[in-house]
Formats: structure tokens, C-alpha cells, sequence
């Protein structure tokens, strides 16, 4: 693609700005050519091939704070917007391109050390370009039993990870990475070293356990923003369980999802069952797709209709796969606990699937089983995006909705049903499904995943139609009160604008924080629709 | 993805005769322990399920249906080239790589050790 500067800053201003970098990183590691650019491309971008897909101007990759600093002086000095990224694989998220075309990108994968790992405290400190693999390499590697939480790419940053709200699949209080995540180093965008909470101390011994140190905490401002450049941050960690146990609870009517849904919430609000409870339908899946499209042929079916369906095919309607962790004998009476309460409760509710296993996996199980369940980093979930048998043309990629759902089976309900609706006055092929579960990787509410829209590297109109489609999920879902916890970079104005409570005070109140913290607006432009006073008549 | 194709076309028609690889045994090792970190996660061998943990396996497998291997590591059809292009500029869901993250020193490695048991097509 041919390279866009940065609107308003000429050609020279911008070489003037490269050639400052290149005194700081080294030639090498300042990126220009058009063919480098394009790896800092979005990959899976539903705007690929458009006019306003966000591109970067240069790159430019640093080893150290010190050179972090330097890089954003020069920014300040050109006023040129640079767009930091971690390991740059937060694909359908944004990838490693900017969120404003002509951004210099500020690579930190450079930066990919594990700082500490203390076992008997339970914490990480890390760098931004360290990946959920090295710091699982790394723990293995000195035999220290802990556990980290990662999301399904393994091959994401901790910090990229939590500072965009992401969330994983071990225990209640990790799954969610910036809830886990205690402390943090920050450049900010005049270029000054900041340590939150007790990094603030100079002689601070609990900067990674003890979030708040004094005053306001500042910590939240860092993520899905463009207040800082993080350079360091902490996490908690897993005690490695003894044991793992884990068994499915089959329920036979529809509408048995909302007492199942209040048992499981209970379980796990009181810490009986900590693990991840996995929902699903055995009405669902390929093999019943005919079925199911036929019943929604008309309209959305009914809760009595629904009940029917599950009565007639003569399955479970909905199961839950129950996850615990802790000494053999504390889960085994907790999972006897789970049932008992559960079949008391639900007339006709069957348990299978049980297994107990001591921990770690063995070489053999890690083959058999769901690995992130287990704090083990793969890229397991890409397979279900590439290439299938019979498939004559896969996808590039995909960007995902998730929507934000009150822990009910009402709302669970009423999501399956906004996503028909959403596609039935779109006019576009239905592949909503009033079996799909909703996903728990946060402990307090629901995730309701719309079916991925997909993206296609050489069809710019298929990735018009999928624009189309994901703006009309964020409007139709908030409008709801159900927005997405994160989009991608072209809906992020979209998404900012539908937290609108008193005149959208909520982003007046972030904008006059940012033109004080980046009085140049040099830093991630746009990023979560926080834009500079300088820029803000760029606002989508 | 036409790219690519023609790129690869290009590669198979310079080629001579005889085994592809001329690298010397570091390289190859060096070529191997950079597969191992940044590509057999998705791209290893493995027997269970048709690779289907492992989604470059598992893609390669239903795209070559038995003709050729789906782990990388076992092709004896890889050209360097054609490694390199794909690494930078992705495949399907398969992103591209930044310099950043596989320098091209360590690019050239990571193709010399998949093109070690290629010969003349």
C-alpha cells in the first residue's frame, strides 16, 4: 500500500522525525519501505482494501524505557502521532496497525523481557513485547508452580492482553487480565517515567501486590486509552492446584437455562466452583443447523416453542461444564455439593462427564485436553478458523463481537434473539441460533458472541458488507444495554458514542484529561473515541 | 494470495537442479529452533485428530488431503523463497510476521531448515 503521512505534517517534517529516531533505535529498527509497512497492516481488518483503512506512516522499535522516552520526544517535537503495540497480535482488535493513518507505529515487541516471577508471592513482572508463551517458557523452565491466565492466542502480550480488557479461562479472579493485573510503568506523553499505585514509592516492596498505594488510582486511565505508553506492568498468579475436577451438568427443558444459570452463578460467587463453567446446547451445532434454520424460518421462536423443541428432540437443552480446582478431597465434595443443589432444584437434571485429575497435566493429557483451562498458552482456536475439510475458500480472518450481558438467562435470551433481529433487517443470510451458550471468561457477567464477521484480504466489498453488519451489532446490542467489551478500531467512535449518560460527559471528562496529559495529542489518536483537541474533528 | 502464486511460479522456474538447500548444519539448527519458538504452534506434527490443535497443520492437511504432508517440518517440496514470502506476507487466516518479531537473518535460518530436505521438483 502506499504511504500515508500523518494529515498536515509534510514530507520533510516527517523524514526530519524519522531520521531523530533512527539516532535513537538504530537505522534497522526504524521500518519505512513500503514493503516493511505492510506487515504493520491489520491482518484480519474488515476496512482491508479500503480508502480509510488505518495505515501506518513508519515504525520504529526501541529495546528500552530510555529509548521509549527519546521516541516520544521526538513526537512531541514534530507533533507527529505515534500508535503504540506490544507483541502486535491482537488481531481482530486492531492488529499492529494504528487506529489514525500516518501514526508512526512504536513496536515495543523489542521489549519482551520477564522481569520476576515470584513463586511464593504469586506475581509477574513483564514487558510489553513478552508474550504468553515466554512467560509460560519461562515459568516451566525454572519450575516454579504458579499458574498464568491466557486468553486463546498464545502468542499475545500479558500487557497488550489486559490493557484491553482482555480475559481468560483458569480461575474466577485471573480470567480477567486487567482485574489480575497490579502495577504498572507508564511513559507518558510528554515523555516522563510514571509508576502507578506502590511503584510511586521509592522504596516500594508491594508494587505488585498492593493495587491502590495512596490518592486516586490511575491505573484504569492506561487501558483501552491513549494516556500512556506502559512499559512494565505486574500480574497475580495461580498457586499451581493440586487437582483438577470437572463434570457437566445436562438440563432437559429451554427454559431450565435461568435456574441452571442462578446455581452456577451462586457456585461461583462463593467460591465452590471456581473454574470455568462452559455453557452449550446439544440442539445446537452443524449437525442440526437444517433444524434449526427451519425453526426460525417465520420468526424467532417463542420460550413455550423452544421448550417443545427440546422436548421432542428428546436431549438435554442446555448443559454446563462445571470446572474445580483445589486439593482432591476440598473438589470432590464440592462437586457432590454442585449437584445435590442442582438436582433439587431442576426436575430431570443429569450429570456426566465427571473426571478428576491430579496437577500438572502429563505430557499425554495436555494432548486431550482444552489447555487454557489449564494455564497453558497454544493457538488452538485458530483451527477453527482455518482452512476445513471441503472448504474451497477460507476466511482471512475475523472480527469479534462480544457483547457485555447481566449473568441471567433472560439476557442470555434476549442477546440469541438481537442477533436474528439484527440479521433479519439487514436482509443477510440468518445465522443466529437460539442454542449458542453464553462464554464466561469474566466471572461477573456474560459474554454473547455474535457469529464472526468475517474479512477477506483480496474482497474489499465482502469486508464492506461485514462493516455493515458489525456497526449494526454495536448500535443494536447497546441500544439494548449489552454493548461489546472491546471492538475493533473502526468502531470505536461507534462504541464511545453509546456511552452517552448526561451528554456524553463520560468522554468530555476523558477528553480534558488528555489534552492535559498530551497537550501535542501525539499519543494513539482515537483510540477508544479519546481523541486530542488538536484532532477532534476527526472523530468518526 | 494471486501474489503469491505468481511469486512461487517464479521461484519453481529459477530452481536447478539437485537438492535446493545448500546450508550448513547451523543454519539448519539455528533454522529449527526459531520453527520451534515462533511457528510449530501452529505448524508441528501431530497425529491427533488430523492436527486439528494446530491450525497450520490442520489447514495444510484439509488443503492437501494426504497428498503432502500438513506439518511443515516433514515437506520435502519447500522452497526458501517461498517460505520467506508467506512468513511476510501471511496466508489466509495466517498473519504476516514483522521484522520485529522474525528478523530476516532469522527468516533466511527458519527457510533453510524447512528447505533442508527439498530437491529439484
Amino acid at each position: 500500500m502506499p504511504i500515508k503521512l500523518p494529515p498536515g505534517t509534510s514530507a520533510s517534517t516527517h523524514a526530519s522525525a524519522v531520521k531523530e529516531m533512527q539516532r535513537v533505535v538504530g537505522a534497522d529498527w526504524v521500518f519505512t519501505s513500503e514493503e516493511d509497512l505492510d506487515t504493520y497492516r491489520d491482518a484480519y481488518s474488515i476496512r482491508w482494501g479500503h480508502d480509510d483503512e488505518y495505515l501506518a506512516s513508519a515504525a520504529v522499535a526501541p529495546t528500552s524505557v530510555e529509548e521509549v522516552q527519546a521516541i516520544v520526544r521526538i513526537a512531541n517535537k514534530y507533533k507527529i502521532p505515534i500508535y503504540p503495540i506490544s507483541t502486535g497480535k491482537n488481531l481482530t482488535y486492531g492488529g499492529s496497525a494504528p487506529t489514525y493513518s500516518g501514526s508512526i507505529v512504536l513496536d515495543l515487541k523489542r521489549m519482551n523481557r520477564v522481569l520476576e516471577v515470584d513463586e511464593k508471592r504469586a506475581f509477574a513482572l513483564v514487558e510489553p513485547g513478552c508474550s504468553y508463551f515466554d512467560l509460560y517458557r519461562y515459568v516451566k523452565d525454572k519450575g516454579l508452580k504458579v499458574w498464568i491466565d491466557c486468553p486463546d492466542p498464545g502468542w499475545g502480550s500479558p500487557i497488550g492482553n489486559a490493557l484491553d480488557h482482555g480475559v481468560g479461562y483458569t480461575a474466577s479472579q485471573f480470567r480477567d487480565h486487567w482485574g489480575a493485573h497490579c502495577g504498572m510503568e507508564v511513559v507518558t506523553p510528554t515523555g516522563e517515567i510514571m509508576r502507578t499505585g506502590m511503584g510511586a514509592l521509592p522504596n516500594a516492596k508491594t508494587w505488585q501486590e498492593y493495587k491502590y498505594g495512596v490518592g486516586p488510582h490511575v491505573d484504569g486511565l492506561f487501558a483501552q486509552s491513549n494516556f500512556g505508553i506502559v512499559t512494565k506492568m505486574g500480574f497475580w498468579l495461580m498457586p499451581q492446584p493440586e487437582a483438577w475436577l470437572t463434570g457437566t451438568v445436562n438440563v432437559p427443558k429451554y427454559s431450565d437455562f435461568i435456574p441452571l444459570v442462578e446455581h452456577c452463578n451462586y457456585l461461583e460467587d462463593a467460591m465452590i466452583a471456581t473454574g470455568q463453567a462452559i455453557y452449550s446446547s446439544g440442539l445446537g451445532g452443524p449437525q442440526n443447523a437444517a433444524e434449526v434454520q427451519a425453526l426460525m424460518a417465520n420468526r424467532y421462536p417463542t420460550l413455550p416453542e423452544l421448550d417443545a423443541y427440546a422436548e421432542k428432540k428428546g436431549v438435554p437443552a442446555w448443559r454446563v461444564k462445571l470446572q474445580f480446582y483445589g486439593p482432591p478431597e476440598v473438589i470432590q465434595a464440592r462437586w457432590e455439593y454442585a449437584q445435590e443443589r442442582i438436582s433439587k432444584a431442576i426436575p430431570g437434571t443429569t450429570f456426566t462427564n465427571f473426571e478428576a485429575l491430579p496437577m500438572p497435566l502429563t505430557e499425554a493429557q495436555e494432548k486431550t485436553h482444552h489447555l487454557v483451562n489449564f494455564g497453558i498458552p497454544n493457538m488452538a482456536i485458530f483451527a477453527s478458523m482455518a482452512r476445513q475439510p471441503g472448504d474451497a475458500d477460507p476466511k482471512d480472518g475475523h472480527t469479534d463481537f462480544f457483547a457485555v450481558c447481566p449473568r441471567t438467562g433472560e439476557a442470555v435470551f434476549k442477546a440469541l434473539k438481537l442477533v436474528y433481529d439484527t440479521q433479519t433487517e439487514l436482509g443477510v443470510p440468518i445465522t443466529a441460533s437460539p442454542f449458542r451458550g453464553p462464554v464466561t471468561w469474566h466471572h461477573k457477567v456474560f459474554f454473547m458472541g455474535a457469529p464472526a464477521v468475517d474479512s477477506q484480504r483480496n474482497d474489499p466489498a465482502f469486508n464492506r458488507r461485514m462493516r455493515t453488519l458489525y456497526d449494526a451489532y454495536v448500535k443494536k446490542f447497546s441500544d439494548a444495554g449489552f454493548p461489546p467489551y472491546r471492538t475493533n478500531p473502526g468502531a470505536q467512535d461507534l462504541l464511545a458514542a453509546q456511552f452517552s449518560f448526561n451528554n456524553n460527559v463520560l468522554l468530555k471528562f476523558q477528553e480534558a484529561l488528555k489534552d492535559g496529559i498530551d497537550p501535542n495529542g501525539i499519543l494513539a489518536p482515537g483510540r477508544y473515541g479519546v481523541w486530542p483537541k488538536r484532532l477532534r474533528t476527526k472523530r468518526a | 494470495m494471486k501474489k503469491i502464486i505468481a511469486a512461487v511460479g517464479i521461484v519453481v522456474g529459477l530452481c536447478g537442479a539437485g537438492v535446493v538447500s545448500a546450508a550448513e548444519p547451523g543454519q539448519i539448527a539455528r533454522g529449527q529452533e526459531k520453527f520451534d519458538y515462533w511457528c510449530a504452534t501452529c505448524h508441528a506434527g501431530d497425529p491427533r485428530e488430523g492436527g486439528r490443535y494446530l491450525p497450520g497443520t490442520a489447514s495444510l492437511n484439509a488443503k492437501y488431503k494426504g497428498e503432502r504432508p500438513g506439518a511443515l517440518a516433514d515437506r520435502t517440496d519447500l522452497l526458501p523463497p517461498y517460505i520467506k514470502l508467506v512468513i511476510r506476507r501471511g496466508m489466509e487466516a495466517m498473519p504476516f510476521f514483522r521484522k520485529t518479531e522474525i528478523s530476516d537473518a532469522e527468516m533466511d535460518d527458519i527457510a533453510a531448515y524447512l528447505a533442508r530436505n527439498t530437491k529439484q521438483p
